[in-house]
């Protein structure tokens, strides 16, 4: 064929072109992400006098000297304490709640089950974020009925109940709930390949479906709850808007909230300011460090269509 | 037989058993606070005790009549489509192009990149927000580099200035080139700087040439202030590059992964008939990920309706008001201030609403011009 080979040399000096401009690109948009985080780390290490007169170079002398007051002022040994409960304590009741929810929705049959599935498969694309206000309320009048049961019924003398709005149980409650409408639809879809007959074979050798649950499904499900748990670490570890109006109490917070209080109080030590970032960022970067290919591969299974 | 053991019953428990605690905490996040909102947005409820406290009505449709007629709302409303255009314009399409180089190895090191574009993804938005309203305020990195590089041109200058002059050699025509290098600083420096820059200068140590130069760069640089987040005209632009910057890795994965689904013969094929990079990219890959590009911008129209945390860490919504979103609108009538529970909940009912028409539009656009999955 003529006309290929007459266009060959163009071609070449297109494909070098190409390339070219396409490590470019890439390139820009790669530094342009490294950047900002290579100078935030950076910026820690230097004391606020330096950052004044050095704010963009390497320091001139390294110090952690922020570090210790950042740690102490935003209490971040009880807030990252905080937000492991919070992180593996949703995590595993997400995977739970799930497997268990998508076992009976694939596996046994009923007549809620497509109104219950749809309604959850519906539920991945509202985000509870834009629910706060009513949220808030709901947990708070909550808190208010118990009180009054409470006191009927004469277990409580005076105080409050806080048994959803600034408790831990509360927290969790609300972070399970708010996991659960993409888990059940990944674990679901799931279990849906797991064979039937398996199921069957155990109904007749006389299981019960809690014993098919805890002795096949949820061995079975490993993969699945690997992926659920890959999907939430990070956004759990990281969530904000809901935990900022649903706890008050310092021993209550999560680390982002103690990273936003940085804002507003510190606006001029900077050292500590930017200590207290990269203490917000460091645990899961470094979490990325290590499973990055397990965090890739999971989002990439775990965005789904709605 | 084992049938009669386990009755209708029993799976009708275990069915139950085994969905309800899913069902009741779907309930508690999600079906009664949409509940709550569409009571209370019709209220006259004021925070106080729903039940047995204070009492409260139902007074009818004026919240949402307030909202249509509220500029703020529709300043909200505007940025959270500012988000949602650049989401679905700015991010999918570079997160296309960049998954493409990778997949098709245009690029080397596909993990490497791959990698560095997802880090923003896993770092909390609020150390992201904070960082960037930090770096574009006037003590920040860009304002820092602008400065060095205007520091660096007039330094370069001055120093011209001198060496034509052969060393401390004072004569009116240097102070009126230095003021000329200086630009219009020198005239906001001094009321009179011919005059006074010279005396400015004679003050000096004839054998101290560095630490007059030195000096003349501090007093006649340009000093930059940048003003992105404070001027309300472009106070969203840089919340916008940032929410490009944070996001466009996430479809970067999420493209990359369904394009090393396509079956690579059909690729190598079209390469042999001669198609180019564009062409097959155009042709072949674009129509085969067709599905799972709706899917993205529909996980990016929910987001972008939904952001609420990286703006409210960035920026508060402000200067006066500008960068606000319908979220922190709905936060501020909620929690600052005093509290207005039926507007914060009318606006959390909107958000809803129209996040279900937008997704209900890129159904339909789907449907009506075929997505393959």
């Amino acid at each position: 064929m003529p006309e290929p080979l007459k266009n060959q040399p163009a071609k070449r000096l297109m494909g070098v072109l190409g390339k070219g401009a396409s490590y470019a690109v890439m390139g820009i948009f790669a530094f342009m992400t490294i950047a900002p985080l290579v100078w935030l780390i950076l910026s820690s290490f230097k004391s606020t006098t330096e950052f004044r007169l050095n704010r963009v170079g390497l320091p001139h002398i390294w110090t952690t000297i922020n570090y210790p007051g950042a740690w102490k002022l935003g209490e971040f040994s009880q807030l990252i304490g905080n937000s492991f409960i919070y992180t593996l304590g949703a995590t595993l009741g997400i995977i739970f709640f799930s497997i268990l929810a998508g076992f009976a929705f694939a596996k046994i049959k009923s007549r809620a089950t497509p109104i219950l599935y749809g309604s959850f498969v519906l539920g991945i694309l509202l985000s509870i974020q834009s629910l706060m206000v009513p949220l808030f309320i709901e947990v708070s009048q909550l808190d208010r009925l118990l009180t009054d049961l409470f006191r009927v019924l004469g277990i409580l003398k005076n105080g409050q109940v806080n048994f959803f709005y600034d408790s831990r149980f509360g927290v969790l409650l609300i972070y399970v709930g708010s996991g659960l409408p993409t888990a059940i639809y990944l674990s679901t879809e799931y279990i849906k390949g797991i064979p039937y007959a398996l199921v069957e074979a155990a109904r007749i050798d006389g299981a019960t479906y809690f014993k098919i649950f805890r002795w096949l499904i949820l061995p079975m499900s490993v993969p699945i709850a690997t992926t659920v748990a890959i999907l939430n670490i990070t956004g759990l570890w990281n969530e904000f808007a809901l935990i900022n109006i649903l706890v008050s109490r310092t021993q209550l917070k999560s680390l982002p909230l103690g990273v936003f209080k940085f804002t507003s109080n510190l606006t001029s030590d900077w050292g500590k300011q930017f200590a207290a970032l990269v203490i917000g960022m460091a645990p899961m970067l470094l979490f990325y460090i290590g499973f990055r290919k397990q965090i890739t591969k999971g989002v990439a299974a775990g965005a789904v269509k709605g | 037989m084992a049938r009669t053991i386990h009755g209708r019953s029993e799976e009708r428990l275990a069915y139950w058993t085994m969905v309800l605690p899913a069902v009741l905490l779907y309930l508690l996040v999600l079906g009664f606070p949409i509940i709550i909102s569409i009571i209370l947005s019709v209220s006259n409820y004021n925070g106080g005790k729903m039940f047995g406290g204070e009492p409260w009505k139902i007074v009818g449709f004026q919240q949402f009549q307030r909202l249509i007629r509220d500029s703020f709302f529709w300043a909200a409303l505007k940025n959270n489509i500012y988000i949602v255009l650049v989401s679905i314009f700015g991010q999918l399409p570079l997160g296309f192009i960049f998954a493409y180089l990778i997949y098709r190895r245009i690029v080397k090191f596909g993990d490497f990149w791959q990698g560095v574009l997802y880090m923003p993804n896993i770092i909390s938005v609020i150390v992201i927000g904070i960082m960037w309203a930090i770096i574009f305020s006037p003590n920040g990195l860009i304002a820092e580099i602008m400065n060095r590089l205007y520091a660096g041109s007039i330094s370069h200058q001055i120093t011209q200035i001198f060496n034509a002059a052969g060393g401390f050699n004072i004569t009116d025509d240097v102070v009126r080139q230095l003021i000329h290098a200086s630009g219009p600083v020198a005239g906001q420096t001094f009321t009179d700087p011919p005059t006074e820059l010279k005396q400015f200068i004679l003050t000096y140590d004839p054998t101290k040439l560095e630490l007059l130069k030195h000096d003349l760069v501090n007093l006649l640089g340009t000093k930059w202030t940048p003003t992105f987040l404070s001027k309300p005209d472009v106070a969203m632009l840089p919340v916008l590059f940032v929410i490009l910057w944070c996001w466009t890795g996430l479809y970067l994965i999420l493209f990359l992964a369904n394009m090393q689904k396509i079956d690579v013969q059909i690729i190598e094929a079209a390469r042999i008939d001669g198609a180019s990079e564009g062409q097959v990219m155009s042709r072949v890959v674009l129509p085969s990920l067709s599905g799972v590009i709706v899917n993205a911008a529909i996980l990016c129209i929910a987001g972008s309706l939904n952001s609420f945390a990286l703006v409210f860490a960035m920026t508060r919504g402000g200067p006066a008001r500008v960068t606000e979103l319908l979220s922190i609108y709905m936060y501020d009538a909620a929690f600052f201030g005093t509290p207005n529970y039926p507007l914060a909940n009318a606006i959390a009912l909107s958000i809803v609403l129209l996040s279900m028409v937008l997704i209900v539009i890129t159904k339909l656009v789907e449907k009506r011009y075929g997505g393959r999955e």
